[in-house]
């Protein structure tokens, strides 16, 4: 029987790899119908998007493909938690990352991509949406208290508004409690050093990958 | 204070515009034409640090037509260029509207672009204005949005114009009301009366600009069917998995949408030495090869293919890293236009690939300028003109022409220094 389940997860994380959205689905329905412990899905789930992340960055995935792959593990994720609070079971997360799209930015389809991901291998996540001023970042930081805030624009009016932000976060002395990472189709690490952030990327897999190494970081440190 | 090069320059643009407008254009045309010019062209910039520098805001820059001239004047006088495009006032993508009125060629490619004047009649949901839902001191935005659904690809196809015309634009466009009505036909009496105001004033500005030493070409626009349905239909997201999802309908409805871009794009007809056709790409980027090779490429060769055979030539802004599909380029007969590549990860591998072929442009992150000092600025220009040079057909610019508000002034005119110095052939 546990032979049997290995290799239904094997094909499970196969198809999400695939991008093969229905027969992904199907498995998964099958799965939970036999009654099939639903964190065993969800570590599916996590170890297909580590994977993911490590594809794109080899140039194997592009965006349209993180967006289909992040639509699957959607689509699994809201048949398992149900499934979870039934039999009374809840996930760890594994940290909270709080995010936005920086002030006079109203861009989001790389943040959403984010978020989605970030959710999928185990975060919790706070979205404080479009356009968010620096003020809101430092009061969202205080009221929910993440390890790692996530800044995300498309314009370069973004990069002036993520140095505001990162500026805000020091001067309130919140800087040392938070790590900082930029995302967005025109940060590099020139916009990084000039922002004062930890780390930029030009993709939320990548960015996945990065706020997973902080937080193992962290647990490694104690 | 030692003059820098781009104080001669300066000065010649005073002294002699007539003369620095002819230099221009021959270098300019000899780039396009794959050619060495006397010295690379510099292409402009704008964007934020225009508003900066010129202390005119977004808003006055969407709506207040007065105030943008002394702006504009003062910008291209202290930044010299060889090309530029400064939208004045400020537009965003509105191909959608054209492709609505295909049938009228005397002003299809004129609503090509959205203004904050036309987004105030229309109230587009594709767009946000300074002033309106914006701060006043912010870039207006295109953000597009979702009006259509999956299961109505098969309208789109069957009849693209009727379908945007009739089904889109009352969705997207609250201020339209519904077609026919009273609202409807007022709307767009407005819109046209708003257009003429807009096409006379921007006359008179590209005459001033002329009269300080810019030469100008005619130019008109075309784009890719796949970004009509992701930036005005089915938003990128919806469209990328559409791609997946219902991968028919989709091929169809861009085969279906080519015939209309071409006759926006027409509607303006070639006249030489040169007349562009200009595309922005969106999606490209974000796409596998397989799905650019299927859903992607083929309708926008078919446009570029077909608009140069007419006699234009293309120039297209490759948003993004399009290095994975920069082969496909080379599809494209010898010499059809200029592409602006905006951050390809490897832009001497795009070069390498391209020179000969096409004419190249860009070269430079923008970040660089708004991060770097000039003495980094000089450096990188340098050794980048020293690798892409040599065969000609190369144009430098930025990634992208829009400058954050906070890039330093002296980084600006250090990258016009660096062309100027290392750019002569």
């Amino acid at each position: 029987m546990s032979s049997s389940l290995e290799v239904e997860l094997e094909r499970l994380l196969k198809s999400i790899l695939d991008l093969n959205e229905e027969k992904a689905l199907e498995i998964t329905e099958n799965l939970l119908t036999s009654n099939v412990d639903p964190l065993k899905i969800l570590e599916v789930i996590k170890k297909a998007a580590e994977e993911i992340g490590g594809r794109f960055e080899r140039g194997e995935y592009f965006v349209a493909d993180l967006v289909m792959a992040g639509e699957i593990l959607k689509g699994i994720s809201e048949k398992v938690m149900p499934k979870l609070r039934e039999v009374g079971r809840s996930r760890e997360t594994v940290g909270k990352l709080l995010i936005g799209t920086v002030e006079g930015d109203i861009h989001d389809i790389g943040k959403n991509i984010v978020v989605t991901m970030a959710e999928a291998v185990g975060f919790e996540v706070v979205d404080l949406g479009v356009d968010v001023p620096p003020k809101k970042f430092v009061e969202a930081i205080k009221q929910h208290n993440p390890n790692i805030v996530g800044l995300s624009g498309l314009l370069t009016l973004a990069i002036d508004s993520m140095k505001k932000t990162v500026d805000a976060i020091r001067e309130t002395g919140l800087r040392e409690k938070v790590k900082i990472i930029i995302g967005g189709g025109r940060v590099d690490q020139y916009a990084c050093e000039y922002v004062g952030a930890d780390a930029w990327t030009n993709d939320a897999a990548t960015g996945v990958r990065i706020m997973l190494k902080w937080v193992r970081e962290k647990e490694g440190g104690g | 204070m030692v003059k820098e090069p781009i104080d001669l320059w300066i000065e010649r643009h005073e002294r002699e515009p007539d003369v620095v407008a002819k230099e221009k254009a021959e270098r300019f045309l000899k780039a396009v034409e794959l050619g060495v010019p006397d010295r690379v062209p510099i292409a402009g910039v704008a964007g934020d640090f225009l508003c900066q520098y010129t202390g005119i805001s977004w808003y006055d820059l969407s709506y207040n037509l007065e105030k943008i001239p002394p702006a504009v004047l003062k910008f291209v006088h202290d930044f010299p260029h060889d090309w530029g495009i400064i939208f004045a006032p400020m537009m965003l993508e509105g191909f959608v509207l054209a492709l609505a009125f295909p049938d009228f060629p005397d002003f299809s490619n004129t609503i090509r672009f959205l203004t904050g004047p036309v987004h105030d009649i229309l109230k587009d949901k594709w767009s946000q204005w300074p002033g309106r839902e914006l701060r006043e001191d912010v870039h207006p935005q295109f953000r597009g949005g979702e009006f259509m659904e999956p299961k109505e690809y098969k309208k789109l196809i069957e009849n693209p114009v009727e379908f945007l015309h009739c089904v889109i634009l009352p969705r997207a466009c609250p201020g339209l009301g519904a077609p026919g009505s009273p609202q409807w036909n007022g709307a767009w009496v407005r819109v046209g009366m708003v257009m003429q105001r807009i096409l006379s004033f921007q006359l008179q500005l590209f005459v001033e600009i002329g009269k300080r030493g810019y030469p100008a070409f005619p130019i008109t626009n075309a784009y890719t069917s796949a970004d009509v349905i992701g930036d005005f239909l089915r938003y990128p997201t919806g469209a990328m998995l559409d791609m997946r999802r219902y991968p028919d309908d989709f091929k169809a409805a861009c085969e279906a949408l080519v015939e209309p871009i071409l006759k926006v794009a027409t509607a303006i007809p070639p006249i030489p030495p040169l007349t562009f056709f200009f595309i922005p790409l969106h999606l490209n980027e974000m796409l596998p090869p397989k799905l650019y090779n299927e859903f992607y490429w083929p309708y926008l060769k078919k446009v570029i293919e077909t608009l140069v055979e007419k006699g234009y030539k293309g120039f297209v802004f490759f948003e993004g890293d399009h290095l994975p599909h920069v082969e496909t380029i080379l599809e494209l007969p010898k010499g059809w236009g200029v592409a602006w590549f905006e951050r390809p990860r490897d832009f001497i591998k795009a070069w390498e690939t391209l020179k000969g072929h096409t004419t190249v442009m860009g070269g430079v992150p923008p970040s660089l300028i708004v991060g770097g000092t000039p003495e980094k600025i000089d450096e990188y220009l340098k050794d980048l003109l020293s690798k892409v040079k040599p065969e000609g057909g190369f144009i430098l610019s930025p990634g992208v022409n829009e400058l954050p508000k906070g890039t330093p002034v002296a980084n600006v005119r250090a990258y016009i220094n660096a062309g100027l110095k290392h750019g002569a052939y």
